[in-house]
């Protein structure tokens, strides 16, 4: 059990900078909090979105948002997407290595 | 995240040249404006930029961090102290006792040349967001 959580660890370390001994130490305890990070950067592309929804609707409404701006949000919008995306394959592709793995 | 901060940095930069481009599209409009509500003719509006760092509540992050970047807003919007134009139109129903009227201190040439400045800061400001974006981008394809 120790084992497949401290080498789903494999995940982050590929996005932030490694640290590999202590992350086999850290093992479960890690899990919750990888979680909740997931879960934090899944709100935070979900609030970028619904800022974009709201000024495009302002600025199509024509009350007054800018252009620039509303693109900008768009932009941002995207962008965390893509990387919440980029994530989530790397989480499954550690996943189906785990699962991969024979014994 | 930083490059985001990039985006918000040259947005604000967007927005003010945007302004800029307004007040010129202003004074050509009221280039001849005799009457305005406040007496007296139309004067001449220029913008005055401000950098300012965006606030943060912890000056030891910021230390920490690189150098902050300043966004740019508009300051002001003042009106030109120089003295209006009097032309001889004793007709006009705005003269004044000897049949002088003052009309704006808006001259074309400057008001054109400002706004071919101001377009040029626009598009250069947003291929600087266009590069940011690339950016981005690229440190995303890292992922895969």
């Amino acid at each position: 059990m120790t084992n497949s959580i401290s080498s789903l660890r494999i995940l982050p370390a590929e996005i932030t900078p490694p640290d590999a001994t202590a992350a086999a130490a850290r093992g479960g305890e890690e899990q919750d909090s990888f979680l909740s990070t997931l879960q934090q950067s899944m709100d935070a592309v979900e609030g970028a979105q619904g800022e974009a929804q709201n000024q495009v609707a302002q600025l199509l409404s024509g009350q007054g948002a800018d252009v620039h701006s509303a693109m900008i949000a768009v932009e941002k919008a995207d962008l965390s997407f893509q990387l919440m995306m980029q994530v989530r394959n790397k989480i499954v592709q550690a996943y189906q290595q785990v699962s991969n793995m024979q014994f | 995240m930083n490059l985001f901060s990039m985006l918000e940095l040259s947005g604000s930069a967007l927005g003010a040249e945007r302004m800029r481009a307004e007040v010129v599209a202003a004074n050509m409009a009221n280039a001849q404006t005799t009457r305005t509500a406040a007496g007296g003719p139309y004067r001449r509006q220029m913008v005055v930029f401000q950098s300012q760092s965006r606030p943060r509540f912890s000056l030891a992050l910021n230390s920490l961090s690189h150098e902050n970047p300043a966004a740019v807003r508009v300051a002001a919007v003042v009106g030109d102290a120089r003295p209006f134009v009097m032309r001889f139109e004793p007709g006009h129903p705005d003269a004044n006792a000897q049949g002088y009227v003052a009309y704006p201190q808006v001259d074309p040439i400057e008001e054109m040349t400002d706004l071919l400045s101001a377009v040029r800061a626009y598009e250069l400001n947003a291929s600087a967001v266009q590069a940011t974006k690339n950016m981005i981008q690229q440190s995303l394809n890292l992922l895969q």
